[in-house]
């Protein structure tokens, strides 16, 4: 090999891109030629000065960004196998616990109020971030919503069933502020949407059934399961895609956990 | 109680292939966009973009390059959108500087280029900045990042010549410009 043979493959030499046997042959040549041995040498310095900066790392909260962006995506596709409906229509779990406050103006009729909870919750199912503020911990999700909404909000832990507490915000339904609070099992969300004080009374929407002594209200729509009822002054209402057995079962514990709540 | 369709049955998650390459994206994004947050925003866009294209992707094929690839033609889209025309007239404005090969022969013409010695890394950095954005990014992948020709070629849509064209003359141009640098540290040739 001659150096004008070389030299348009000295890049592809040292980068190692040659085949066997081309290498071999150039291999020969840089050992015999002190000049194109210079330029390997030199091509390879400025290699391995190049390799040597400092290269930067994304950041933590990128990272955690992902692979929250990673799980929603997921769950949004997986709720489109699952309803068998085109995307706008996702939704997974959603368990919205609705108290009033006082100082709220009369709101519309109750059917329709709950809704547009449904709505809500269709809406959350498939924006990236549905939590404004993210934690598990159920004492520092209460916190924040005290903070930001003044208001004393019960925040069940429901861990045992495998549902996780994923974060809360504070959510607008017909110019009401709502305290939301969203849960997910595996890919499935839950939400729960949190409001004490309902000043006036509301007739809330669906078919009256009694679990453990209480009485709630059922109602079906666009495939999600809601489950209201009133505490107090406090009305609440879930809705979900899990079954009405599930529902009721964290309706129960969300009024236990308000009556401690309240006891303290 | 709980259904759950899973219908990518055994086949691996999305994340189990990609996160391992979120520094070399980042690292890419910064390079294109020359701004944390907006590289922050590319990185996510081009994950959503292969998350949801994943199904696409075949496992057995190279990971970083598709992944790159979407990240590059994420950033060309987002320049065509803003109108900006930057990577097609830097890419004109390289053609005009370039080297030929006898002037990388005079360039060379002290062999065991000593004047690399006294480069810093900030002068990379500098020196890096001069160069088109298509000569930058086949430095960045071949030299920074340890990509191949062909995973070069992929990402840029180009055949593996293009690549091999490229990547010498940009060596040439950085090598002009950190001699350039070194001279202003004070380096004169045959000082050692």
């Amino acid at each position: 090999m001659t150096c004008r043979e070389f030299e348009p493959m000295l890049h592809a030499f040292v980068d190692g891109e040659l085949d066997v046997e081309t290498t071999t042959a150039a291999q020969a040549h840089v050992s015999s030629c002190p000049e194109c041995h210079g330029r390997v040498d030199g091509e390879r310095r400025l290699r391995l000065l190049l390799g040597q900066q400092p290269q930067d790392v994304a950041p933590p909260e990128l990272r955690a960004r992902l692979l929250a962006v990673a799980r929603w995506e997921r769950r949004r596709a997986a709720l489109r196998v699952w309803l068998g409906v085109p995307a706008f229509a996702i939704a997974a779990v959603l368990l919205a616990a609705l108290l009033m406050t006082r100082a709220m103006p009369p709101g519309p009729s109750a059917p329709r109020f709950v809704d547009t909870l449904v709505d809500k919750h269709l809406v959350y199912a498939q924006i990236e971030s549905p939590a404004e503020f993210t934690s598990s911990e159920p004492g520092q999700v209460a916190a924040w919503l005290r903070n930001r909404i003044g208001m004393r909000v019960p925040v069940p832990d429901y861990s045992h069933a495998g549902i996780r507490l994923v974060g809360a915000r504070i959510a607008e339904a017909d110019e009401r502020k709502l305290a939301y609070l969203l849960y997910e099992k595996g890919h499935m969300l839950m939400s729960v949407f949190m409001l004490p004080d309902a000043a006036e009374a509301q007739t809330l929407p669906g078919k009256a059934v009694s679990y453990r002594g209480h009485e709630y209200l059922t109602r079906e729509r666009k495939s999600l399961r809601t489950v209201s009822w009133r505490d107090g002054q406090a009305v609440f209402s879930l809705v979900s895609m899990l079954d009405y057995d599930a529902l009721l079962e964290c309706a129960d514990r969300l009024r236990a956990e308000r009556a401690r709540e309240t006891r303290l | 109680m709980l259904r759950w369709v899973r219908g990518r049955g055994q086949a691996p998650e999305f994340e189990d292939v990609a996160l391992v390459h979120l520094d070399l994206l980042y690292r890419t994004a910064l390079r294109l966009t020359h701004n944390r947050a907006e590289a922050e925003d590319l990185v996510q866009e081009t994950w959503l973009r292969a998350l949801r294209h994943f199904d696409q992707f075949d496992p057995g094929s190279n990971c970083r390059a598709w992944l790159v690839t979407i990240l590059r033609n994420a950033f060309l889209n987002k320049l065509r959108r803003e109108g900006r025309e930057r990577l097609e007239s830097e890419a004109a404005g390289d053609s005009a500087g370039s080297a030929t090969f006898e002037d990388s022969a005079v360039e060379r013409s002290t062999p065991e280029e000593e004047f690399l010695q006294t480069v810093f890394h900030g002068d990379v950095e500098r020196a890096l900045k001069t160069l088109s954005e298509a000569s930058r990014q086949v430095i960045m992948l071949a030299d920074l990042e340890g990509f191949t020709y062909r995973e070069i070629a992929q990402v840029l849509s180009c055949p593996i010549g293009t690549v091999m064209s490229r990547l010498s003359r940009a060596r040439q141009l950085l090598r002009k410009e950190l001699r350039a640098l070194a001279r202003e540290h004070g380096y004169s040739e045959g000082s050692r």
